[in-house]
């Protein structure tokens, strides 16, 4: 081992730093700067909705029963064609999520057969109480597109009897 | 003992009675062969195909009639196809192959010709999470299907066959099994099959749509989510429910039950009861539950339910604390010595019950059972042995009721007391009207309403009845309050003890005498010492009243101007009725479900119950408040563990020596088995783990002479001219407390009737469906009139606790 | 009320069965109440299910398993077309389609003129002769086979004739 050889290397770290120094940075301005986040980002739950306005969540609590952080509390009630909120008979009256239990591991959007609950982009989730951390369905559905299509809504009997979507022959 | 057959299933060998089907051999020997239609307490179809097997049975040689040996064995003979192990009853020798590739793909193309028009909606199906179509699938389904999907047959999803159950036709598999309920085993076939082949939809045409108090069950067995509660529509997954043994509070059968309770939004973040489940007895309810326990519930949840102990001050009841409020019961109380009144009702535990006592006894006072019922003695010395299954009574046995209607008011035991007349016991219904148990009966006697005594002691005399009655190798006697008060009841209990110590039916099982009575719990009262009181009015005025669990002002006027006379009244109870508006002292209880106690069935089963949801505010079991008022009277009595109050009560009352909670949470093995994983065969019913029960033993099993009390019967009533006799009668679904709050039941409820003969009717000038005022004592009320041919024309019935104050025969104006 | 109306046939069809097997009764009550109307009412089944101590869900069910009991009206003639498998081999299906569309009807459904009502049935047991229907009128039921539309129209001319 030389005596030069501690030079050498505090040249050679040095250079790194100098080198960086004419690099694009890669620090974003949080908040100013947002990153764009990749497709299969895991962030913020949305409760979507079908083309014509009605909830795609028909409160079958399936993801409550899949999730492992047991965050997601459902409750159900019946649909009557003066007050539809979403196709079939049943649609859920209560859906919360504790945003604090989420692990967001995405085990709610595998298990929903109407394909209701989406991971959303939003990762900006902070709280100044537990309480707040809770939330209830009106934050976490989707907007509606046009006013008329607001739920609940009076429809036209009979239209919306199946609550599980016409899908195609799954061997097809 | 029957013939043993032995008999092999997948190499193993098992033997069971003779008659047995292969699919209920196999699952005594523990193997689940799937099955849909087949239910082991219904005849078997073998409609749905689910239970192919292979079957096979030895080899008779056709000359010699021996059976063929091969290498030492018997030779099996398979038969070319696959059968259905539901319907074929084991044999000697048989084979039974339920695994091999041939049986597998049997059930498997069953399973996916049974999806062929299924709509799959499990996520939104009630059932869904305890399905058996759903679990089975899963076990022996193909997992792809070769139907075509768009070529789905869909029928209408929503169809309500009553108020209290719906129907989704997609969802049915035709199995039957509601129908075969109905038909079979409750007797009332009011489900039907409509149409056939694929279109084959069950239809209801009665009226009301699915008439019948025993609607519920059919969800229970419904292999599929094709019939679901009203009440739990979308209520909750199966999963996401808590399940917690108890016991039925609304009639004296005390059916076993299981509470699945759920925290809710609806009900402000509070843990509630979602629905009620049977819970398997075999000896009670077996699996089966009648509506009014099913769906009668909600008045432990209702929004009058007391929270806070309350004290008049200015005439007006304000919030006090607990102790404020039974010192000043407890001052009261001591200081009224002699006067002091405990009036207590059945719908209590048999602790309270026996505190209450206690408490009476030593403060030198007295306690009531508010009960126009007697007759609690004698079955605590001729009742039923211990061991009694109604279950097992049949052929050469005798079931004899008197003055009760039992589907209105104990519909399970109609329900066994049915069955055991199906297996060829003698039925004799003795009951001045037409019951619905009149069609199973091998005898009906027809007496007029008085004429209850003399109806029992004809008996006496030989006759085909009589006879059939004295001769049978078991007899049990039902006696009811159909018609009478608290002396009616007493004579005709008493008639009814001296013709079963007469014919030699008392001390053995399955023999004695048995109380229809108004609640769950009066049996239980009796025991520990409560006896009723003729004339109630009379000893409470002017008294320091202790009132436990009943509600004499809304009853009853006559009581309601006795108590404003009294000199001190506390009310303990779940509810705000018109007894605690009046009150001085109002103590909130805590509700069956809120916490632990025991109650005792009319066949004087002990059976415990277990707390199910948190209590309703600073609310209080029955037994702790009055160990604090006594506490504050000076005497001491267990007020912190229930199971402790119980032991002392074994060890002071003598039909309860030996108990406890301990031997009566004891369960053996019962069949058929039900139960989560093996929902697909016996139903939903919860499985039995938090006990049985104990049968108390009767005195006159235990030995020594039986002597009965003689009752003097009080004169029969003759109205005069331009009077009826109004006779009181029980309706299932009346108007009491705990009924009301269930708004479900509330179009069974209906309006209070008078029932009138047609020449009755005529001569008063009223039509059916008119409204006409009954009075009589002071008393009166409105009612809608109805017609029944059956009755005699002198008679009007009138139900009781539906707002007219009824309690024995009076004669009563009808205008 | 049907004992009111057919006393004497309602006695002599009761008589048939032993009593304790009353409900045995069920079927040939169930043709005489359709006798008159094409169709068996609901008042009808009310009081079949009186007499024979059944419930009406019962006879409603039996109403509805059969496809000779009818419980809606229609036409003076049902013309029930067989169209199972061995008659669809056979061209129950064409025919069955170019019947209704000679009649300008759908399946199910009646002539304006209240003739006939065309259904689609199960196997009739003369699938050697297929295709065929029977038709079920005031006259009993009669077998049509080897038809064909044209033949079909001549019978419905026929039928006219019987109803002026």
């Amino acid at each position: 081992m030389s005596v030069l050889e501690p030079v050498v290397e505090l040249v050679r770290g040095l250079g790194q730093t100098f080198r960086y120094l004419f690099d694009r940075p890669v620090t974003y301005q949080y908040p100013e700067q947002k990153r764009e986040v990749r497709p299969r980002f895991r962030g913020r739950h949305v409760l979507k909705r079908y083309d014509n306005g009605l909830e795609k969540c028909i409160g079958c609590s399936l993801c409550a029963a899949a999730c492992p952080a047991d965050a997601i509390f459902v409750e159900a009630s019946e649909n009557t064609d003066e007050k539809r909120f979403s196709p079939g008979e049943r649609y859920a009256s209560t859906y919360e999520i504790n945003m604090l239990r989420c692990i967001y591991c995405g085990f709610c959007e595998d298990a929903c057969p109407t394909e209701a609950i989406v991971l959303g982009d939003n990762y900006e989730l902070s709280f100044t109480d537990r309480r707040s951390a809770i939330y209830p369905k009106e934050m976490l559905l989707e907007p509606v597109p046009t006013v008329d299509m607001t739920t609940p809504r009076k429809v036209e009997t009979g239209v919306y009897k199946r609550s599980v979507p016409e899908m195609k022959d799954p061997t097809d | 003992m029957s013939k043993q057959v032995t008999l092999t299933i997948d190499g193993k060998q098992i033997t069971v009675p003779d008659g047995t089907l292969v699919a209920d051999a196999a699952k005594l020997a523990g193997i689940d062969i799937p099955v849909f239609c087949h239910h082991p307490k219904l005849e078997p179809v073998g409609m749905c195909r689910m239970c192919l097997v292979e079957i096979g049975r030895p080899m008779f040689d056709r000359a010699t009639g021996q059976i063929v040996m091969e290498n030492g064995q018997p030779k099996i003979q398979f038969m070319p196809k696959l059968e259905t192990a539901c319907t074929n009853p084991v044999s000697e020798g048989m084979v039974v192959l339920t695994q091999t590739a041939k049986a597998k793909e049997g059930q498997k193309g069953t399973v996916e010709f049974l999806l062929t028009s299924h709509p799959l909606d499990c996520p939104i199906c009630d059932k869904g999470g305890e399905c058996p179509l759903q679990n089975l699938t899963m076990e022996h389904g193909p997992g792809k299907s070769r139907f075509i999907y768009d070529e789905k047959l869909h029928l209408d999803k929503q169809v309500p066959l009553g108020e209290l159950i719906w129907l989704d036709r997609e969802r049915c598999i035709q199995c039957a099994r509601c129908i075969r309920f109905q038909d079979e085993i409750a007797g009332e076939a009011v489900l039907g099959f409509d149409e056939r082949g694929r279109n084959t939809q069950i239809v209801s045409l009665s009226d009301p749509g699915f008439d019948s108090v025993f609607s519920g069950n059919t969800t229970d067995i419904c292999p599929v989510g094709a019939l679901t509660t009203a009440d739990f529509r979308f209520g909750a997954r199966p999963w996401e429910l808590k399940a917690q043994a108890s016991i039925c509070t609304q009639c004296p059968v005390g059916c076993n039950t299981t509470l699945n309770t759920r925290r809710e939004a609806k009900a402000g973040g509070d843990i509630v009861i979602k629905r009620v489940m049977p819970r398997q007895n075999e000896e009670v309810n077996e699996i089966w539950l009648c509506d009014k326990g099913r769906f009668a519930h909600h008045y432990v949840g209702s929004k009058k339910r007391l929270a806070r102990p309350q004290i008049r001050k200015d005439e007006k009841l304000a919030r006090a604390s607990w102790d404020a409020a039974t010192k000043l019961a407890a001052e009261n109380f001591s200081a009224s010595k002699k006067d002091f009144v405990i009036l207590a009702s059945g719908r209590l535990a048999n602790e309270d019950l026996f505190n209450l006592k206690s408490l009476a006894d030593h403060a030198g006072g007295r306690a009531i059972l508010y009960s126009d019922m007697g007759g609690g003695d004698l079955t605590a010395l001729v009742g039923v042995g211990a061991g009694t299954n109604l279950g097992k009574l049949g052929e050469g046995d005798a079931i004899l009721v008197v003055a009760s209607d039992l589907y209105e008011e104990a519909p399970i035991w109609y329900l066994r007391v049915k069955q055991a007349a199906d297996r060829g016991a003698a039925l004799i219904v003795a009951n001045p009207r037409e019951t619905k148990l009149d069609k199973f009966a091998k005898f009906s006697i027809r007496y007029s309403y008085g004429d209850e005594v003399k109806a029992v002691n004809d008996f006496g005399k030989k006759s085909k009845i009589s006879d059939e009655f004295a001769k049978a190798k078991n007899a049990i006697v039902f006696f009811g309050s159909e018609g009478l008060g608290l002396n009616g009841t007493s004579a005709v209990a008493s008639a009814c003890a001296d013709l079963l110590k007469e014919t030699g039916h008392i001390g053995r099982a399955s023999n004695g005498l048995i109380g229809v009575w108004q609640r769950a719990n009066d049996q239980g009262a009796w025991e520990v010492g409560l006896q009723p009181e003729e004339d109630l009015a009379k000893a409470l005025k002017g008294k320091a009243v202790y009132i436990v669990g009943t509600d004499p002002v809304g009853d009853d006027p006559k009581l309601a101007k006795a108590l404003e006379g009294a000199e001190f009244v506390a009310v303990q109870d779940i509810l705000e009725t018109a007894t605690t508006e009046i009150a001085d002292v109002v103590l909130p209880a805590q509700a069956f479900s809120e916490r632990e106690g025991t109650f005792t069935s009319g066949e004087r089963r002990v059976q415990r119950f277990y707390a199910a949801v948190p209590p309703t505010g600073d609310s209080k079991p029955d037994f702790v408040i009055t160990s604090m008022i006594a506490k504050q009277m000076n005497i001491v009595l267990e007020g912190t563990s229930v199971s402790v109050v119980f032991d002392i009560l074994a060890n002071s009352i003598e039909a309860f020596t030996d108990l406890s909670y301990a031997k009566l949470a004891e369960v053996r093995p019962q069949w058929p088995i039900v139960g989560r994983g093996d929902v697909y065969y016996g139903g939903t019913t919860y499985e039995n783990k938090h006990g049985l029960g104990v049968q108390l033993v009767p005195a006159a099993q235990v030995g020594g002479t039986v002597r009965i009390p003689k009752v003097k019967k009080e004169a029969v009533l003759r109205p005069k001219e331009k009077e009826l006799l109004a006779v009181p009668v029980n309706k299932l679904y009346d108007r009491g407390v705990t009924v009301s709050p269930a708004e479900l039941l509330d179009e069974r409820v209906g309006e209070a009737t008078v029932s009138l003969h047609p020449e009755a009717a005529e001569r008063l000038g009223v039509e059916a469906g008119a409204r006409v005022k009954i009075s009589f004592d002071g008393v009166s009320g409105e009612a809608v009139v109805k017609i029944d041919d059956t009755i005699s024309a002198g008679v009007a019935l009138v139900p009781r606790s539906m707002g007219i104050a009824i309690k024995e025969p009076v004669a009563a104006k009808v205008k | 009320m049907l004992l009111e109306k057919y006393p004497k046939e309602v006695k002599q069809i009761l008589s048939k069965y032993p009593p304790e097997h009353k409900r045995s009764a069920v079927m040939p009550l169930l043709y005489l109440a359709q006798r008159e109307e094409g169709y068996v009412n609901k008042a009808a089944m009310q009081d079949i299910a009186q007499l024979l101590d059944v419930t009406e869900t019962e006879v409603a069910s039996i109403v509805g398993f059969y496809t000779l009991y009818h419980d809606e009206k229609a036409g003076k003639y049902r013309m029930q077309v067989c169209t199972d498998l061995p008659c669809a081999l056979r061209g129950a299906d064409e025919f069955l389609n170019n019947l209704c569309a000679n009649l300008g009807v759908k399946v199910g459904e009646t002539t304006e003129d209240g003739l006939v009502t065309i259904e689609s049935v199960m196997c009739l047991a003369a699938c050697d002769k297929a295709p065929m229907f029977q038709t079920q009128g005031p006259d009993g039921i009669k077998y049509h086979e080897n038809m064909t539309v044209d033949r079909t129209m001549e019978l419905i001319e026929a039928l006219k004739k019987v109803k002026e």
